[in-house]
């Protein structure tokens, strides 16, 4: 088991040294330059180069940037908020998107089992119909069209939220963006629970439950849902991870301080600011190989089978 | 039922304590355009970081509602008789730490900013403000050698290479600004400016919330500025809408006062009867011309040096139906390489672009003309068909997209056998297309640095301007360096003369075509007033607003 582990680990940690290295090479190859040259000479354009050690060979700049990452910075910007330490304003931005993030899987987790536990208990009948044209609509229509939506309504039509975001009434001026972002994942995991269960409940052990006298809840409790939600537990991973790294359009829209606009604003300015499009994306990365490396340990505890197939 | 109750009390005591959207007197919610960039006046680039940073720091001098320099933090100044020595005498003003402002915060600001060889290093240096030894201090030397000093904490003395005749007006720029060394020294290297800790005012305002990247700025009224007798607004608070239907919506919601709309919501906000009152368009001096890349080895066989092929492109493009029928924000079309409504005549009072018919033989809508143009171009370049790319940066929305459409149809239209193909970019692939010549024609986009022709000049000189339009012309090139160190440069009117000359130059040899000068429609609710206007450096100031 111990060498199974290990050897996830070090797996992840080359995928991790792979992405750094082509995100770091796939920055300097775009076009524009990490800082505005509108009104800078070809000199000074020199000069300012030479500052930021972009002259010198990439694989020495990999080098550099490799112990910079080593020592736990990520170095400062190239053209925003004064090339000031890149860290303490990601951490911010972390904090926001991570709250919403974890808002919208709570709400959607929670939305999403209850349609698809009811429409898996209706099958074929009105409410498994009501169920599915949600998650149709969940998957269709993209957050932010929903977030436009909910805005409108219930900031413009009737002003009870408040229009733009206001970091210092954060639970209220969360809930509209983090409803539009749980869409989605309501829509996945009704899906996914429903179609679970219903294969579940037409199994031969919950046949013979139920011939032997278990109905109703006690028979979903312990033996539908439990069996039926693994297989969801696997959806919710990445999602979450989806969730946490920021939506770019509802925070760029919504006026919130989050990763996804830190990211757009890090690409969409007169220089594009490589540290921060490299931080976030090593973050966004980072994010996903730790995810999936847990999910691969937590199999491998929970089924002998997958660990002794990954072995061989 | 009791559960009941009880939801019902929940919820109807969130909805009375839910938003209000009301305004609040003396508190003014302005919309931003875009995300500040930097509060640091040495990093800052942009014109949202400009207006923010204005709001909380004074610089010597300041503009009036009218764009006329007054006194700011220096209550007077001399200037030597050959115009090459200011010496400015400064008031007691205080930073909001307590710290006296004095002419070493200037000092210690200025010789940074050239240190930094940062974007608006440039304005320090022999193209604009000429002070003594800035270009050399840009490329490194000891930055004690600059010609700015502080013989005593209320005096400050800049040395010019040259006179400058419109050295006072760039004292507003917020480049120049001070920074208080004492305070910069005790902060970590990058904070300055990223946290309203980090942040001195000697301003009109301070900042209270703010953190890099945040949409929402909060201000409230400075009561230890010089000025703060004038200054009636308690709050100011500005949130970064990008999106010019979420500007309106939040305007029409009465969650802004100040919002600024694109040409499209114009028409629905003219047929409201209470919206259109509100309506006030306002010209921005933002030139928009097209650039012409005259490199020979471009592959097109440098068919774009041949004077007359863009002089038959410039004639094709009917400016006027531009903004009527596509821009349609107020924006205005423009027939000469300087914008309308910018850099009056300190003599006459007379913009320099008011004729806008002097250049009528070269800039102008006539498509007959325009296929005289072309075929003398088709013989001079032995070729009939042309296919051309125009390049554009897409960050300005869904406007610059219809512009560069309509251009698009007319010269085609126009112009039997020119082929115009169009390539959208980010702002800042466009930047680097531009510099390194990979561009056939590129829409551009020119706001004024100072209030002087010579912010336009500059860009087309041999040696100017980053943007590689591949013109040389001698005697241009002459004339700019009179106007700027040479012979003209102390002599106002033979100098305001020769920048004519210059430009017939520019535009006889269509080195560019100019399309139009931009404007902004802005919404300013009722209960607002005192909100000033300028085409240059600072877009917007709030000290004298006043909300009911």
């Amino acid at each position: 088991m111990t060498k199974y582990i290990l050897r996830r680990i070090l797996l992840a940690l080359v995928t991790l040294f792979l992405i750094v290295f082509a995100l770091f090479v796939l920055i300097r190859i775009m076009p524009g330059n990490p800082f505005p040259v509108e009104r800078m000479t070809a000199e000074m354009i020199a000069l300012k180069r030479a500052e930021l050690g972009l002259d010198e060979p990439i694989l020495v700049q990999f080098a550099n940037y490799l112990s910079l990452l080593m020592s736990g910075s990520f170095g400062n910007g190239t053209s925003l908020y004064n090339g000031a330490p890149i860290k303490p304003i990601l951490l911010a931005c972390m904090e926001n998107s991570f709250k919403i993030g974890v808002m919208s899987i709570l709400i959607g987790t929670v939305a999403g089992m209850t349609l698809g536990i009811t429409a898996a208990l209706h099958r074929g009948k009105f409410l498994d119909g009501f169920c599915t044209v949600v998650s149709i609509l969940g998957v269709c229509v993209p957050s932010y069209v929903f977030m436009i939506f909910l805005q409108y309504f219930f900031s413009f039509k009737i002003p009870f939220f408040p229009y733009f975001f206001d970091a210092s009434r954060f639970l209220f001026s969360s809930i509209m963006p983090s409803l539009s972002l749980s869409l989605f994942t309501i829509a996945t995991i009704s899906r996914f629970t429903r179609n679970e269960m219903v294969e579940v409940m037409n199994s031969d052990y919950v046949k013979l439950a139920e011939s032997k006298g278990l109905y109703g809840f006690e028979l979903l409790r312990k033996h539908v849902l439990r069996n039926a939600l693994i297989p969801v537990v696997t959806v919710i991973a990445p999602l979450v991870v989806d969730l946490m790294t920021g939506a770019m359009v509802i925070e760029k829209i919504y006026g919130i301080n989050g990763m996804g606009k830190l990211m757009v604003d890090a690409i969409a300015g007169d220089g594009i600011d490589y540290n921060y499009v490299l931080a976030l994306g090593i973050l966004f990365s980072a994010m996903y190989i730790l995810v999936m490396l847990l999910l691969d340990i937590l199999y491998g505890i929970l089924d002998p089978r997958i660990r002794i197939a990954k072995e061989n | 039922m009791k559960k009941f109750l009880t939801l019902i009390l929940f919820v109807s005591l969130l909805l009375t304590t839910a938003c209000g959207n009301d305004s609040e007197p003396g508190k003014l919610r302005a919309m931003l355009g875009s995300n500040v960039v930097s509060l640091d006046t040495a990093k800052a680039t942009d014109s949202a970081s400009f207006e923010v940073v204005a709001d909380c720091i004074d610089g010597l001098l300041q503009l009036d509602k009218d764009g006329k320099t007054i006194p700011a933090i220096a209550e007077s100044y001399d200037v030597s008789p050959d115009g090459k020595t200011y010496t400015f005498h400064l008031r007691d003003a205080k930073w909001s730490n307590g710290d006296d402002v004095t002419a070493d915060d200037f000092v210690f600001a200025w010789r940074r900013h050239c240190q930094t060889s940062d974007k608006y290093a440039y304005i320090m240096g022999s193209t604009v403000a000429c002070i003594k030894n800035a270009d050399a201090v840009v490329k490194g030397a000891d930055p004690t050698t600059l010609g700015v000093t502080a013989p005593n904490p209320k005096t400050l003395v800049v040395e010019l290479d040259a006179p400058v005749s419109f050295f006072p007006s760039l004292m507003v720029f917020p480049t120049f600004y001070p920074i208080n060394e004492k305070f910069y020294n005790s902060l970590e290297d990058g904070m300055y400016g990223t946290t309203p800790e980090n942040f001195l005012s000697n301003g009109a305002f301070v900042l209270t919330s703010y953190v890099p990247g945040s949409a929402s700025i909060q201000m409230q009224k400075n009561f230890s500025y010089w000025d703060a007798a004038n200054v009636t607004l308690e709050k100011l608070q500005y949130q970064v809408v990008s999106s010019s239907d979420n500007a309106l919506t939040a305007y029409r919601n009465k969650s802004l006062d100040f919002v600024t709309i694109n040409g499209n919501q114009i028409e629905y906000v003219k047929k409201d009867p209470e919206l259109s009152k509100d309506l006030k368009i306002i010209s921005t001096g933002l030139l928009s011309y097209v650039t012409f890349n005259q490199d020979s080895k471009n592959h097109h066989a440098g068919a774009l040096s041949n004077v007359n092929m863009r002089l038959a492109i410039s004639n094709s493009i009917d400016r006027e139906s531009l903004v009527t029928n596509y821009i349609m924000n107020g924006a205005r079309a423009t027939y000469t390489a300087i914008p309308l409504d910018f850099a009056p005549n300190a003599k006459t009072g007379k913009f320099f672009a008011e004729d806008q018919k002097q250049f009528a033989e070269y800039v102008g809508f006539n498509p007959d003309k325009a296929k005289e143009y072309l075929a003398r171009a088709k013989s001079e370049l032995g070729k009939n068909d042309f296919d051309f790319t125009m390049i554009y940066a897409n960050d300005a929305g869904d406007m610059v997209v219809k512009v560069v459409q309509a251009i698009k149809a007319q010269v085609e239209e126009n112009l039997p056998g020119v082929k115009l193909n169009l390539q959208p970019m980010t702002k800042a692939e466009y930047l680097d297309k531009v510099t390194t010549d990979s561009y056939d024609m590129a829409v551009t986009n020119w706001a004024p640095d100072y209030d002087d022709p010579m912010t336009f000049f500059t860009l087309w000189t041999t040696e100017g301007s980053e943007i590689a339009e591949h013109w040389s012309n001698a005697e241009y090139d002459k004339i700019i360096a009179d106007c700027t160190t040479g012979s003209l440069a102390a002599n106002y009117d033979a100098r305001w003369k020769a920048l004519y000359d210059a430009e017939k130059i520019l535009l006889e040899n269509a080195v560019i075509a100019p399309l139009y000068t931009n404007a902004n429609a802005n919404l300013i609710s009722e209960n607002v007033s005192g909100i000033e206007f300028h085409t240059v450096a600072i877009d917007h100031v709030y000290k004298h607003t006043i909300v009911k």
